[in-house]
């Protein structure tokens, strides 16, 4: 799991061009929207999904569940762990 | 920053009387009787009278006089395409024509989703939503704090229909929701000229000053190279309306950054166009401007 966070961590700095940021300050779970954590604006979530899909072959299937699944990497992490094994 | 706060003017007890009025009444009626009682009375009281001179003295290039005659024929204007939202609420119809329906067929016709960008010019809910599909979904992103009279309204003249509404959310879901419609290859809808939820923006050049748009409608469309329509419905006449149809042109194979660019710029050349020919139907009544924001508000 902590590999595909460092992994996910590094993927997520590139598809947004969070150039200021290093992969070690990224708290796997501190919120990646919002003003607490690492403050990412609402429309990069579709660069998450897209990286998502690009990068792990995972298409969200129910919108319903987009908010709990992008809330941190960690979640994210847990979302790929969680399909993979489909 | 020229974000919007975007309702439909009155209270749902106003929306609900006016529908029935206007089920037995002619529109012109209506017409007549806010052009001389109702507008003078809100071009005295209402903010939009200086932002709505400003933008035809400084982006359209009108004297003062006819500055001012435009503001009052702006804001009839307006409030005649709010009426007609209402009769077609009521059921009445209008006469409706499209330039270029041939691009929205021939996407139609593809397996792919694709964008319609809109703009607060003319009356898009009264003919936009008639551009629709037997075989994808249109789906049509909304204000979610519209006055729930006026969604319920829309879901009852669109329940029938192949049609549905979007509405923005806090929470981000309606952006899953486009990207699944888009994914499972559905059309979606999204104004491109006011910036609303996210902050994010790009400054452009529009009407001759910079303004600012919003990022996302562009971020959608180029997030998975979609082709891009922009739709605009003019008032053409008392009972009649034209919705011109646009194929928004831009490079896919360039960078994200460059797509954004191009396809943003092709939109602002046709919504130049538009207002181009139809200038009393502007209806973004805040400072849509950079300029306005520095300058003050003078002259």
């Amino acid at each position: 799991m902590e590999q595909l966070i460092n992994d996910l961590k590094v993927k997520i700095k590139e598809a947004l061009n969070l150039e200021e940021l290093a992969p070690q300050d990224f708290d796997a779970d501190a919120p990646l929207f919002g003003e607490e954590g690492i403050g990412l604006d609402s429309i990069d979530v579709l660069e998450l999904i897209v990286l998502l899909e690009r990068e792990y072959g995972i298409r969200l299937s129910n919108p319903k569940e987009g908010k709990a699944i992008f809330k941190t990497v960690r979640t994210i992490a847990e979302y790929i762990k969680e399909n993979e094994k489909k | 920053m020229n974000n919007w706060p975007g309702t439909t003017y009155g209270n749902e007890w106003m929306h609900k009387w006016l529908i029935r009025i206007l089920r037995h009444t002619d529109v012109r009626i209506l017409y007549a009787f806010v052009s001389v009682f109702v507008i003078p009375v809100c071009l005295m009281t209402c903010r939009s009278r200086g932002i709505a001179y400003r933008y035809f003295r400084r982006r359209i290039g009108m004297g003062r006089l006819k500055s001012a005659w435009m503001t009052y024929v702006n804001h009839c204007l307006f409030a005649q395409i709010v009426i007609d939202k209402f009769a077609m609420y009521a059921g009445k119809t209008f006469d409706v024509t499209v330039e270029n329906y041939e691009s929205f067929q021939h996407l139609a016709s593809q397996e792919q989703g694709f964008v319609l960008l809109s703009s607060h010019i003319g009356n898009y809910e009264i003919a936009g939503y008639t551009l629709v599909s037997k075989r994808k979904r249109f789906n049509a992103l909304v204000f979610a704090g519209e006055k729930a009279s006026v969604m319920q309204n829309r879901s009852r003249l669109f329940r029938h229909t192949n049609i549905n509404m979007i509405a923005t959310s806090p929470d981000m879901s309606h952006l899953f929701e486009i990207d699944k419609a888009l994914q499972d290859g559905e059309i979606v809808s999204i104004p491109a000229d006011r910036i609303n939820g996210s902050s994010k923006h790009i400054e452009l050049d529009f009407l001759g000053a910079k303004a600012k748009f919003p990022l996302g409608p562009f971020a959608v469309a180029t997030t998975r190279s979609l082709d891009v329509l922009a739709v605009n419905v003019m008032k053409t006449s008392l009972r009649s309306y034209r919705i011109y149809v646009a194929p928004l042109p831009y490079d896919k194979t360039s960078s994200r950054q460059e797509q954004i660019r191009q396809l943003s710029a092709a939109y602002i050349r046709e919504l130049e166009r538009l207002v181009a020919t139809y200038p009393a139907q502007w209806f973004n009544y805040f400072e849509f401007w950079s300029e306005g924001e520095k300058q003050g508000k003078s002259e």
